[in-house]
């Protein structure tokens, strides 16, 4: 056991000196940080103002299609500042305090405009904090010019003098015309289109406000779309972002169909009334106790959560059994293994081996849990209530248990499988060729990770539970929904009496197995050396 | 006498073939023996079996007493015939590492690793990686882990392989080092002369089997002594003298006047040439040599070799 204890103590201190074990350390707080911060760094960097070029010979609908323009990047606009307010003010404040000092400051200033929150919609009587009201904030508000500024300015008045000056974002999508003289003569669509073109292939910028701009679109309304309601043509050499499509398709239409509604006479004001009606169910759990079986959002991370510990729990194992592997390969292929066997036997060292690289695994994944916490802390507060929730989730002892035993179980079969593996190869090549089938067989529990959630005691789920190869995976995957039992015993059990017995089975192939040089022993050979010695 | 190792009939087999078959010797404390034998004779499964990294498939060993060296290995060092260190690790650590697992403290380990480097010329390169050690490097100081504990009994399979002269010498040095300590020291080897220099007991194996157990002189004697002559003449009248067993023309020179004559332990040379001056037989040269242990190796296992290489 003594001599076990020195080999897992070089093993380890061998292993996390290496450069690989480092960037395995670091690069999963990269990851988890980069996740949650690069949504918000490409809206407030990498997505640039879209110009596009409005063809509306009718004079008519392009200004439906304007008027929509302008709503979005002021909702934009707008919720920009109800962040920035929120992030720059005091936290005892945005809560509680304004909401009705706020409406008061609002409706003088809509008076003072001419306008009352009565008239427009007023989005705080359902709002509990300054951030639900950006979310209630009705249409009139941004379609109002001077009730669109009363807003501004009295959230901006929230706004401690210490906090930074807040930059209005860039506008998400900008009207520009085309270039002066370019469409003379151009009546019919395809001289349009024709003469357009380069500026929508990028080959030519087109000038706006006194700046260069790519063209990222060009729409042309037919005249007698209304009646026709076909021919509305949308240019661009930007498949993969359809916002603009998506907003111009839809006010027209929304256009197209109130005409429509007044030409047989309808009253529009029903319609809006009628569609603005939204149901939606509450949901509950009923093994949740007596009188908080309401589904919340917490719920909806706790049925989730699991996929990534799956994920954590597949890396882990794999990168440190792969780790086992390579070390036993190069112990063989350098021929250390021979002094080593003068000095402890193969068993004692296969032990050391296995407890060594455990203790890194163990390094390695404390490391990714305490950044994932340490992250999701930093991230809690009042505008990200759900790192604060998965937080919580994390940190229960239904998750972080099971996850600690399904490691080690895990960890130890799938050692004693590569240990075996490496002791039979002479060459990292060699081993390679035994990979190919092992890391098929283990993709299953990747594959079916995103599944397991639905229906985490379905057929599927059961099975695979009760096959010791997939038992970590499928049962840490389950371990939100309560799995029976029955399986949770007898899985655990199964899968412990399979990792002694593969235990027994790798000291054998180990003992026989780091000495042989040459040849790959055949299946008959393994057989063999597992009946004797 | 103490004895270090005892075998007694130990065989091994690996499926049908007979690595080591019924092989049987002691090794007092305190010698210097030579293992010696063809390629493929057995002698590193037989200095593995001595370690128990294999267990013999019949017959028993004792080593410094104990039925297996696995209770022992803290006074047993052992240098493989197929070296290797870890690459990463540096000359200091590696010696320290092995020495832990004899039972070293580290502290301990890691001053007497410093010692050992300084005291065989590696001072320098004591803190550097072993992949970046020459060969020669890189084997002394496997050799040094093999000591660092200072074992009772070490085993080198094949220590001089891949060393130049110098460090031959170097090695013979340390081998010597270890006997004047005390330790008994079993060493295989190819060249002959390395055993010739500093053994006091040579084992010679051969397809399994010991064929010689017994000192230098022992082995000498087992071929017969010559004396090689040049002439033109017939030489009819030398194989006459008592105690001359035989004559032949040696390997490779069939035609010409050369000749090696076989004679008896108690012919003194200087009859032979006697009895050439007597019978007028110009001799172009005279020379009498006692055989090496070189001769007596090719006399033994000659055919063998032969058929191990080709094998």
């Amino acid at each position: 056991m003594k001599r076990s204890l020195r080999v897992a103590v070089r093993e380890y201190l061998e292993n996390i000196k290496t450069k690989g074990f480092w960037i395995g350390i670091l690069i999963f707080p990269l990851l988890i940080w980069g996740m949650s911060e690069l949504p918000i760094l490409l809206e407030e960097k990498g997505i640039p103002t879209r110009h596009f070029i409005l063809i509306d010979p009718a004079e008519d609908l392009g200004e439906i299609v304007e008027r929509r323009v302008s709503r979005i990047n002021r909702r934009r606009e707008l919720t920009k500042l109800f962040e920035h307010v929120m992030k720059h003010g005091k936290q005892d404040r945005s809560s509680a305090i304004d909401l009705e000092q706020a409406q008061e400051q609002l409706e003088s200033l809509l008076e003072e405009a001419g306008s009352s929150l009565d008239e427009l919609g007023n989005p705080f009587s359902a709002a509990s904090s300054l951030a639900k009201v950006a979310d209630l904030l009705p249409d009139q508000f941004l379609e109002n010019e001077s009730a669109f500024k009363a807003m501004k300015s009295m959230v901006l008045s929230q706004l401690p003098a210490e906090a930074p000056p807040f930059q209005v974002p860039s506008k998400k999508f900008q009207r520009v015309w085309p270039p002066e003289g370019l469409l003379d003569g151009a009546s019919e669509t395809k001289d349009i289109e024709k003469r357009l073109k380069p500026y929508l292939a990028g080959k030519k910028l087109i000038t706006s406000g006194g700046e260069e701009k790519e063209l990222f679109a060009l729409v042309i309304i037919p005249e007698d779309l209304p009646q026709t309601r076909k021919g509305l043509r949308f240019w661009s050499s930007n498949l993969a972002n359809t916002d603009l499509k998506e907003a111009i398709e839809d006010s027209i239409t929304k256009e197209v169909r109130s005409r429509e509604f007044i030409k047989r006479n309808i009253d529009i004001q029903i319609i809006a009334e009628v569609t603005s009606i939204r149901l939606r169910s509450e949901n509950f759990d009923p093994r949740k106790s007596e009188g908080e079986e309401k589904v919340g959002i917490k719920d909806q991370i706790r049925q989730w959560a699991p996929v990534g510990f799956v994920y954590l729990l597949w890396i882990a194992i794999f990168s440190v059994a792969q780790m086992l592997l390579n070390n036993t390969i190069e112990e063989k292929s350098s021929r250390v293994m021979e002094v080593l066997l003068s000095s402890v036997t193969a068993f004692e060292l296969m032990m050391g081996k296995i407890l060594g690289i455990a203790a890194v695994g163990v390094t390695l994944l404390s490391a990714w849990v305490g950044s994932l916490v340490a992250i999701l802390a930093l991230k809690a507060g009042p505008d990200a209530q759900w790192a604060f929730d998965l937080l919580a989730v994390v940190l229960t002892a239904d998750l972080l248990v099971p996850f600690a035993i399904y490691f080690l179980l895990g960890y130890l079969l799938y050692a004693s499988i590569f240990a075996s593996l490496g002791s039979i190869c002479n060459t990292i090549k060699d081993a390679q060729n035994f990979m190919g089938p092992v890391v098929l067989i283990l993709m299953v529990p990747l594959v079916t990770m995103a599944f397991i959630p639905e229906e985490p005691n379905g057929t599927l789920a059961r099975i695979l539970s009760w096959i010791p190869l997939y038992t970590p995976f499928v049962m840490m995957n389950r371990a939100a929904a309560s799995p029976p039992a029955f399986d949770l015993w007898g899985t655990s059990i199964l899968l412990l009496v399979s990792v002694v017995l593969m235990m027994f089975a790798a000291a054998r192939i180990f003992r026989v197995g780091i000495l042989r040089t040459g040849q790959l022993p055949r299946v008959v050979e393994l057989l063999r050396w597992l009946r004797k010695a | 006498m103490e004895i270090a190792l005892t075998l007694d009939s130990v065989s091994k087999n690996f499926g049908d073939f007979k690595a080591v078959d019924d092989v049987s010797f002691e090794i007092p404390a305190g010698i210097i023996c030579g293992f010696l034998g063809p390629n493929g004779a057995g002698k590193t499964t037989t200095i593995r079996m001595i370690l128990e990294i294999l267990r013999p498939s019949a017959g028993s060993i004792t080593v410094l007493g104990a039925p297996s060296a696995l209770e022992v290995r803290d006074r047993i060092g052992y240098l493989p015939e197929e070296k290797g260190l870890y690459k990463k690790m540096t000359a200091v650590g590696i010696i320290t590492y092995f020495a832990t697992l004899k039972g070293m403290r580290t502290s301990t380990a890691r001053k007497k690793a410093r010692a050992l480097l300084e005291q065989y010329g590696l001072g320098d390169f004591a803190d550097s990686k072993c992949e970046a050690l020459s060969k020669g490097m890189s084997q002394k100081v496997q050799v040094l882990a093999s000591m660092v504990h200072d074992p009772e009994f070490v085993i080198l399979d094949e220590p001089f392989s891949g060393l130049d002269p110098v460090n031959q010498q170097v090695m013979e040095e340390v081998i010597r080092d270890m006997r004047k300590r005390g330790a008994t020291v079993i060493f295989s080897t190819h060249v002959m002369s390395h055993a010739e220099r500093i053994c006091e007991r040579i084992l010679l194996m051969a397809k399994g089997k010991i064929i010689f157990d017994g000192s230098i002189a022992d082995a000498r004697r087992t071929i017969p002594r010559r004396v090689l002559i040049s002439t033109d003449a017939s030489i009819e009248a030398l194989l006459g003298v008592e105690g001359v067993l035989g004559s032949r023309r040696p390997d490779g020179e069939e035609d010409s006047g050369s000749w090696e004559i076989l004679i008896d332990d108690d012919l003194d040379p200087q009859e032979l040439l006697r009895s050439a001056f007597d019978n007028g037989i110009a001799l172009e040269s005279f020379q009498h040599s006692e055989p090496t242990l070189h001769d007596v190796f090719v006399h033994l296992v000659g055919d063998d070799a032969k058929i191990a290489e080709a094998r």
